[in-house]
């Protein structure tokens, strides 16, 4: 049964079709073609002229093209005359192809009675494919199996299929064989939807609309981004955000065409937008139901979930920066970006700056450089943490995203990590490998499952901790990139954790500092030493690296004084040209940051994801 | 009312002024540097000689007290040809004749005949700077450069036959394939020349040459920053045992026989510069000649304004050159002097940076002056840079 329909209380009421209609999102491991499909759609349905199209992927921005990744464009709708005669209207709905974003997918989902599942022909099922395919599963929707790149010379549509009905559990015979690139398969597609998609049926005694998406507009307020699912959603009209319980006006409604364009109202099984006066995002929740105020829902849709971050760092201004403008780019990007959190915080180190949330490190590393790129920022960031329970003795519980921030040792009665379940998707070689590093991560061997085609799903229970210092590149780079990888976090574990201090010249230095398995903990600090001695200059002092673990050193280096520095020509009076040598130097020391006497290059802040301890 | 004239900083400068003429051609090119220069062309050589002339011409009035004939190499030029431009810079900038004028030569013995050193002594040079580099063969060989060890002894004794004993010479340190024991073996030929003068160059790699090239693709092969520190603090210990006062980074004297010239550029005093690539320091601006000849020659031909570079510097960048000036030399930074000529007490103006390099020993500092300690001229660029980008 659809659980959006489900209606266990509410008034008796007619219950409405919309029988031209069909709401659908496209899923897929990254580079399987998502993007190129998704063009392809709107071409065919001449939603979008061919030119346009080419416009509209520059407009997008230069990071995400740079990554090979969409993170999302907005819902658009499709004009599609079917084989039956009839003229439909196709909702699609993007979805982030990123780990990271995962909740997002959810989200997406949500609004959907249908999901592409899109594998590449010659790569097959790999780790993402799988997730998609089970958050799609679990939000009842009809799947379609579209088999992609057929076009390849390596494609092998048979062993795809063959993938299919063993890991999916799908009739191998449903999927469309396509090559969005060279144009095949594109009308099968588009029937395939409105065949096999059942259309979207919703109450007639209220109105519900489910929030997927927001978008923060500077002259409109913020665009909410509805699945209307029961009744009608009129412009004009207040409703109710029904988590959060607020009252505003709908001043307009619309659909995508894919410019928003205003309507009169939003019925049964429609996406669009509603623009109501809503300053902030952080005034409505993606994932709440919209209602309306004068005659409330019996209850909100299923699946709200606040966002949660996943992984912090610290952020701070470096030399010549001021800490406000780190503070009004940040909250600039959280307008349109409610996935970031951030709060002021100060190092002993680093100074005033902020202590920042993301989903995921993906998430994080956008962030760090959209914010330098786009508010031309030059900052400094700590190794990402994630979030330890800590019980204290007293019994209270304190959750610690900052390692700097750990209470003392004999405070504490309990810490905890989160884990994730890993799945890695490998060809049989690899997976000595995969086995050496992950166990290497405290990563706990669920399953393995060999796959008829001779590929292997390996599922791991291990720390997120251990997941975001460096392990997908890790895998990437011991597989030559075949491997792929998901991960969802499946809770709270306690751990034998401690925390890892680097002192220099005897100081501790809080911005450096760590929490760490107590296994790999004087490990890990000759590692850091190591690296950071690589990593900090030659200065006119000796500098001492020091690790230690609860005040007992375990690895000291030292980086020996610059011996000599020294402009020994006079360049026949050619002062200015000195002077500018010298000031060329100066500048480049000011970009480093200045701890204690120490002068730091942004990188020995990061230096824990650039170790190779395995 | 009389009105007692200033005493202008421009005016005490210019009663120790100095004249820089730079003769851009080379018999050869060396890779590792980056000096305006050319391998000679008889034609584009007298096509620049005029261009000199011409510049000297029109030259702005100042008084120089010395001449310093730089390159290039200045002895491609014949010796009349040098003579020549002897009597026309010294018409131009001193009536009464220079107190010191200096000649780098390459001792090539072709380039360095017993007639070169007569007419250099008839025409008023009395020093001769020679670019030695090395005494060992193969590092000449490394160096590109093509005179052999055994020609500077000669070139030295024919000087002095010639009656000019005022004769330093250049060696550079760290070059590729160099040791403490072969940059020893190349200090005691140095010295056993007894020359009045020695300037040791630490190698550096100059974008834009041979050796860059050579260093982007095998840095292994040159001297690593302990060696070249060893290096420098063997030249300096050897130089001073045997009685030369090391009176600034670079740079080592018998008493009485430090480079005037070079003194004055230390001592942030004017100075006028002539061709190509030139730098001038006239009435608190710097400036630079373009470093193409052909824009220098047909500028300077048409008599013309020469196109290139020029600043005056304000406030605090103006100390901050003068610190890292002075602080070259032995002396220091004199603070009566600075005091008197930028109105500012260095000890308050510099305060933090002062106590910084005192706490890492890099600074001596007194009542009266304000100077580099051994260590801190070993990392001279690290100290004079925090004057530099001091701004108060």
């Amino acid at each position: 049964m659809d659980r959006k329909l489900a209606v266990a209380h509410g008034p008796s009421g007619t219950v409405r079709t919309a029988t031209n209609i069909r709401n659908f999102c496209i899923i897929a491991h990254i580079d399987h073609g998502k993007t190129t499909l998704s063009d392809r759609l709107l071409e065919f349905t001449r939603t979008v002229a061919q030119r346009q199209l080419g416009e509209q992927m520059l407009d997008a921005m230069d990071l995400e093209r740079e990554r090979g990744i969409t993170i999302k464009m907005h819902p658009v709708t499709l004009e599609y005359p079917a084989h039956d005669g009839k003229l439909y209207e196709l909702n699609f709905i993007d979805t982030p192809g990123h780990v990271d974003f995962s909740s997002e997918v959810t989200r997406s989902l949500a609004a959907c009675e249908g999901a592409l599942l899109v594998i590449d022909a010659a790569q097959g099922i790999e780790a993402q494919t799988l997730a998609n395919y089970h958050l799609a599963l679990d939000q009842n929707l009809t799947i379609i199996p579209v088999i992609n790149k057929i076009d390849l010379p390596a494609a092998d549509p048979e062993r795809v299929k063959k993938q299919i009905e063993e890991l999916l559990i799908i009739e191998a015979s449903d999927a469309i064989l396509c090559s969005a690139k060279e144009g095949i398969g594109i009308e099968e597609i588009l029937e395939a939807i409105v065949a096999r998609i059942p259309p979207p049926r919703g109450q007639d005694a209220f109105v519900r609309g489910l929030v997927f998406d927001a978008q923060f507009d500077p002259y409109r307020g913020v665009v909410s981004y509805v699945r209307v699912t029961d009744g009608t959603l009129r412009a004009g009209t207040r409703f109710m955000s029904m988590n959060q319980k607020k009252v505003y006006e709908a001043t307009e409604v619309g659909v995508f065409k894919p410019d928003m364009r205003k309507t009169q109202a939003l019925d049964v099984g429609n996406v669009g937008y509603v623009i109501a006066n809503i300053k902030s995002l952080g005034d409505i929740d993606v994932g709440d139901t919209l209602t309306e105020a004068s005659n409330p829902a019996p209850e909100p849709l299923a699946g709200y979930k606040p966002i949660v971050p996943m992984v912090y760092c610290g952020l701070y201004p470096n030399e010549g920066v001021e800490v406000s403008e780190l503070r009004d780019a940040l909250e600039k990007l959280a307008l349109n970006d409610s996935a970031l959190h951030y709060e002021p915080e100060s190092s002993i180190a680093l100074g005033f700056g902020f202590r920042c949330g993301f989903l995921g490190l993906l998430h994080m590393e956008i962030v760090q450089e959209r914010l330098e790129r786009n508010y031309n920022l030059d900052l400094i960031a700590t190794s990402p943490s994630v979030v330890f329970r800590v019980t204290m003795t007293d019994g209270t519980i304190e959750n610690i995203d900052n390692p700097a921030k750990l209470p003392a040792r004999d405070r504490i009665a309990l810490m905890e990590e989160p884990f994730v379940k890993a799945t890695v998707i490998t060809p049989p070689e690899y997976v000595g490998a995969i086995m050496e590093l992950t166990q290497n991560r405290r990563g706990t061997l669920a399953n393995m499952e060999y796959v008829a085609d001779g590929r292997v799903i390996l599922t791991y229970e291990m720390p997120l901790i251990e997941v975001i210092i460096d392990y997908f590149d890790q895998l990437k780079s011991r597989t030559k990139g075949y491997a792929s990888l998901d991960y969802e976090v499946i809770g709270y574990r306690e751990g034998d954790l401690v925390k890892l201090e680097i002192l220099l010249h005897g100081d501790p230095v809080d911005a450096l500092s760590s929490i760490v398995a107590r296994e790999k903990a004087a490990n890990r600090g000759r590692g850091l030493v190591e690296k950071l001695k690589e990593l900090i200059p030659r200065q006119m002092f000796d500098v001492p690296i020091q690790a230690a673990i609860g005040g007992k050193v375990v690895a000291r280096e030292t980086v020996s004084a610059m011996r000599k520095n020294v402009l020994a020509k006079c360049y026949g009076g050619d002062i200015s040209r000195k002077r500018k040598l010298l000031e060329k130097q100066k500048a480049g020391k000011e970009r480093m940051k200045r701890v204690g006497t120490v002068d730091l290059p942004q990188e020995a802040f990061m230096a824990v994801l650039r170790l190779d301890e395995n | 009312m009389p009105v007692e004239p200033q005493r202008t900083p421009s005016r005490i400068a210019r009663s120790h002024g100095g004249a820089y003429v730079h003769l851009p051609f080379c018999p050869y090119v060396c890779p590792y540097c980056d000096f305006a220069k050319w391998p000679l062309r008889r034609s584009s050589a007298t096509r620049y000689l005029e261009a000199l002339h011409a510049e000297i011409a029109s030259a702005p009035a100042f008084e120089a007290r010395t001449l310093f004939f730089g390159g290039g190499t200045p002895n491609t030029y014949d010796a009349a040809t040098l003579a020549e431009l002897v009597r026309a810079l010294a018409a131009r900038f001193s009536p009464d004749g220079f107190a010191e004028t200096t000649v780098e030569m390459n001792p090539d013995p072709e380039l360095c005949t017993p007639a070169t050193f007569a007419a250099y002594r008839a025409a008023g040079i009395d020093r001769v700077s020679f670019g030695v580099q090395s005494f060992v063969e193969s590092e000449l060989a490394t160096l590109g450069r093509r005179h052999a060890p055994g020609d500077v002894g000669r070139a030295f004794a024919i000087a002095r036959d010639a009656g000019i004993d005022n004769l330093s010479l250049d060696l550079i340190f760290g070059i590729p394939g160099q040791t403490v024991e072969s940059w020893d073996a190349s200090l005691a030929a140095a010295l056993a020349l007894e020359p009045a003068h020695v300037s040791t160059y630490g190698l550096t790699i100059e974008d834009g040459t041979p050796f860059a090239e050579w260093f982007a693709r095998t840095p292994g092969a040159f001297a690593t920053n302990d060696l070249e520190a060893e290096l420098y603090a063997h030249g300096i210990d050897t130089l001073v045992r045997a009685g030369f006062e090391h009176y600034e980074i670079s740079n080592f004297a018998r008493p009485g026989r430090r480079c005037a010239h070079n003194a004055n550029y230390w001592a942030n005093g004017e100075y006028v510069g002539l061709g190509v690539g030139a730098a001038s320091y006239l009435a608190g601006v710097r400036s630079t000649h373009v470093r193409e000849l052909d824009a220098y020659v047909d500028a300077a031909l048409a008599g013309g304004p020469i196109p290139g570079e020029s600043e005056r510097l304000e406030g605090a960048a103006r100390l901050g050159e003068a610190a890292m000036l002075g602080l070259r030399t032995a002396e220091g930074v004199d603070i009566a002097a600075f005091a008197e000529r930028y109105g500012v007490d260095f000890h308050d103006f510099y305060r933090p940076v002062l106590t910084e390099m005192r706490a890492m020993g890099t600074i001596d500092a007194t009542s009266s002056h304000v100077r580099l300690t051994r260590r801190g001229r070993f990392v001279a660029n690290d100290v004079c840079g925090a004057f530099v980008g001091f701004a108060g």
